[in-house]
């Protein structure tokens, strides 16, 4: 695990705890913590002073920020880059621009911006960073969809168009489909034309869930029971055979997108929420030619990070799908921040909501 | 599943089941010629205008030891663009027997005969026929031939030729395995020499062909083999043939590999012919962005893939099929041709050698059958016409 170099530029924790004193203007509130811990009680909110602001500098103030599972997973320290001590929480979110330094011409007071790299510590309330660590965002988009656009929808995004090309009628077959990712899957696809098949775990309001991704575009909803009891013709009706596959999930779970997949097709996994390996029989890959990647946005976006028009593009064009009504984020929770500790308890119960800190 | 063209016709059921010192007359010719094979026996007996051979064919699915008997069959005249050949040498491998279990992803109608590669002379072509002659060596184009046979008609385009300078042995096993290691060591990672490419099954005929292959081309191996008495030996042999590292199973999970690396690059490309653990632990050893391709499934245990070492080592896991790639290639003349003429060619540099083999003559095919299903078999059986 690569313990990386986050968070130095953006303040020193102090360890005083909120209270009566006034904030003052080089510090802000953060939610940090220094060291792994299994149960999430290792994150305190703590004052944290802030640099000045250096000529490519800008500073932030937070508006809203979500908890996502590879936040947990980096509280937990199981993710494969981890902050140094002390950190600060969260890597996605958005904030508004509130100063700029003398040489920073990309970005203005006013504008609505959200950092591109994983382990920036977006919950906190307000920020100085380098200016080139952040991308515009449109103001006129909803503040739940500015601060979820970067991560899941992005994902969603790329896998649609990187891994095999999808042509209108095509089918792609996911799990985890109630997701963030996976709804944002749903939506994006719709709008190319290009028909889902999702499968969900089931629930006591299972009937309810399926109405809503229908809504967004889904064509065909299953449960996980479901696609192991029933045959395949009957799961994929009259769409064509999945080409692409997206899994989050693994397990048995990622055996079964897998299995559905048309001769030739391509499985991408993204995610591993059941915690356990991929079992592929041999014949999947020898005779049926199924090929498996894997995506990880974070790698995507360092790998394209010297030219940052690919990022600039994706970003203005998933807003842009949200603009356009293509796209709206999940149902989240909004949570004020100081009430972040009910924030993270939900994230460890299932069927949960995607808790958004708002600042 | 698929159905695959065959050449042959039914067997004639009250045929001559044994080999007859006789001359070999075509059909077509009233001529007596006289074809005698090294041993001086003529495996060809005639009746009139009709040729028969024989061939080891089943009529079910089963234990090859059981369902395989050798049976006299008619051959059919020799069309304007057929060609008459005779079997030389066919091996027996793992897909062979596999399409006799009935677990093969292609099964022949039934009744069928065994055998999917093999080197046999042309002794008579057709009128049509341009690109052979007699005397040509020739090897199939495409699995499902039956190659365990004495002799056959068969057209024109479901063969190829190949020169006849290089040994008997290694022309009858080039077909399937050494295209196999050729075919993933280019088509999927970009290998320059230095890189280090690891494989599991190293002591198989694949993995011996990419052995040699690899080395060939400057690219180190990391070969993994199961334990076994003499692994010593096992290991001499496999460097002389070029091997970089020989290593057990079980010093995969070992810190060993550390000291490994420090004398050769992570791999790039994995080469599974085993599956379950042995493939997990070929891939825990793969760079970031390398790729296992599986060939194979010895182990008969699913290929284990850890989520993080797709999305966050970006590694590929995939697959190849020797017949899948020569049946997408059927319309590129090129593409087998240019391949096989490098495999010659390194034959005739004596950079790759067939793998060890077990001469079995024809008609004892049963105990070659029992000896190819053993584990550990060290030698591949090859059935001599």
């Amino acid at each position: 695990m690569r313990r990386a170099l986050l968070n130095t530029t953006r303040g020193t924790a102090l360890s005083v705890g909120l209270g009566e004193r006034s904030r003052q203007l080089n510090s802000c509130a953060a939610l940090v913590y220094r060291r792994h811990g299994h149960d999430l009680d290792t994150v305190r909110m703590e004052e944290m002073s802030l640099p000045a602001l250096g000529r490519h500098s800008v500073r932030l103030k937070m508006l809203a920020s979500p908890i996502n599972p590879a936040d947990v997973n980096m509280l937990k320290g199981t993710y494969p880059i981890l902050p140094m001590f002390p950190a600060v929480g969260g890597n996605e979110g958005v904030g508004e621009v509130v100063e700029v330094g003398s040489e920073v011409t990309s970005l203005r007071p006013g504008d609505w911006a959200i950092p591109w790299d994983t382990g920036f510590g977006t919950w906190r309330t307000e920020a100085v960073c380098e200016a080139g660590d952040l991308l515009l965002v449109p103001r006129d988009m909803s503040l739940l969809g500015a601060a979820t656009i970067g991560v899941n929808p992005c994902t969603a995004y790329r896998m649609l168009h990187d891994f095999v090309p999808l042509k209108p009628g095509a089918t792609v077959i996911q799990n985890g489909a109630n997701s963030a990712v996976g709804q944002a899957v749903i939506q994006i696809a719709a709008a190319l034309g290009v028909k889902t098949i999702n499968v969900i775990r089931d629930r006591p309001h299972r009937r309810e869930l399926e109405k809503e991704l229908m809504s967004m575009g889904a064509d065909v909803v299953v449960t996980e029971e479901e696609m192991q009891g029933l045959r395949l013709e009957n799961v994929i009706q009259d769409l064509q055979r999945p080409v692409l596959g997206l899994n989050c999930v693994g397990g048995l779970s990622g055996g079964l997108v897998l299995s559905s997949l048309r001769d030739g097709g391509t499985m991408v996994t993204y995610g591993g929420m059941a915690k356990k390996p991929l079992h592929i029989p041999a014949k999947a890959l020898i005779f049926r030619n199924i090929t498996l990647h894997g995506f990880w946005m974070t790698q995507w976006k360092r790998n394209n990070s010297q030219d940052m028009s690919r990022l600039v593009t994706m970003v203005t064009t998933v807003c842009g799908l949200m603009k356009a009504g293509h796209l709206r984020p999940p149902h989240c929770a909004q949570v004020p921040f100081h009430q972040y500790r009910r924030a993270l308890q939900a994230t460890t119960q299932s069927h949960q909501r995607k808790h958004v800190l708002i600042m | 599943m698929k159905c695959l063209r065959f050449m042959w016709l039914p067997c004639n059921r009250n045929g001559v089941r044994t080999q007859t010192m006789c001359p070999v007359s075509t059909s077509r010719s009233t001529q007596q010629q006289h074809k005698q094979l090294s041993n001086g026996v003529c495996r060809y007996s005639t009746t009139s205008a009709i040729s028969h051979c024989t061939a080891l064919l089943y009529r079910e699915h089963g234990d090859p030891t059981q369902v395989v008997q050798s049976e006299s069959m008619n051959l059919p005249n020799v069309g304007e663009t057929s060609v008459f050949v005779r079997m030389l040498a066919a091996p027996i491998n793992p897909s062979d027997v596999n399409m006799i279990q009935g677990t093969y992803a292609i099964l022949p109608d039934l009744p069928a005969v065994g055998g999917n590669e093999g080197v046999a002379q042309v002794v008579e072509v057709g009128s049509l026929v341009k690109a052979l002659k007699p005397g040509d060596w020739v090897i199939p184009r495409d699995a499902g031939l039956g190659t365990w046979r004495t002799a056959a008609v068969l057209a024109e385009e479901d063969v190829i030729s190949l020169p006849r300078d290089i040994p008997l042995l290694s022309a009858a096993t080039l077909g399937v395995n050494p295209c196999t290691a050729f075919r993933m060591l280019a088509d999927f990672e970009d290998l320059s020499p230095g890189d280090t490419v690891i494989q599991n099954a190293a002591n198989s005929a694949v993995g011996q062909a990419v052995i040699q292959i690899a080395a060939a081309k400057g690219i180190q191996t990391i070969n993994v083999v199961r334990d076994r008495p003499n692994f010593t030996t096992l290991t001499d042999r496999l460097k002389a043939m070029g091997a970089s590292h020989v290593i057990k199973e079980e010093t995969l999970r070992r810190l060993e590999m550390k000291e490994l690396f420090k004398s050769c690059p992570r791999p790039k490309l994995a080469l599974n012919g085993v599956g379950g653990k042995s493939a997990t632990e070929l891939l825990r050893h793969l760079q970031v962005g390398g790729s296992m391709v599986t060939y194979g499934g010895m182990g008969k245990q699913p290929v284990t893939v850890p989520v993080s070492a797709l999305i966050f080592r970006n590694v590929s896991v995939r697959g190849f099929w020797v017949t899948q790639w020569k049946r997408d290639h059927s319309e590129d003349e090129g593409a087998l041709r240019s391949m096989l003429d490098e495999l010659c060619s390194l034959i005739r540099q004596g950079k790759l050698t067939a793998p060890a083999c077990s001469e079995v003559d024809f008609q004892d095919f049963s105990t070659a059958l029992e000896k190819a299903m053993q584990p550990f078999t060290s030698a591949k059986q090859v059935l001599i016409m």
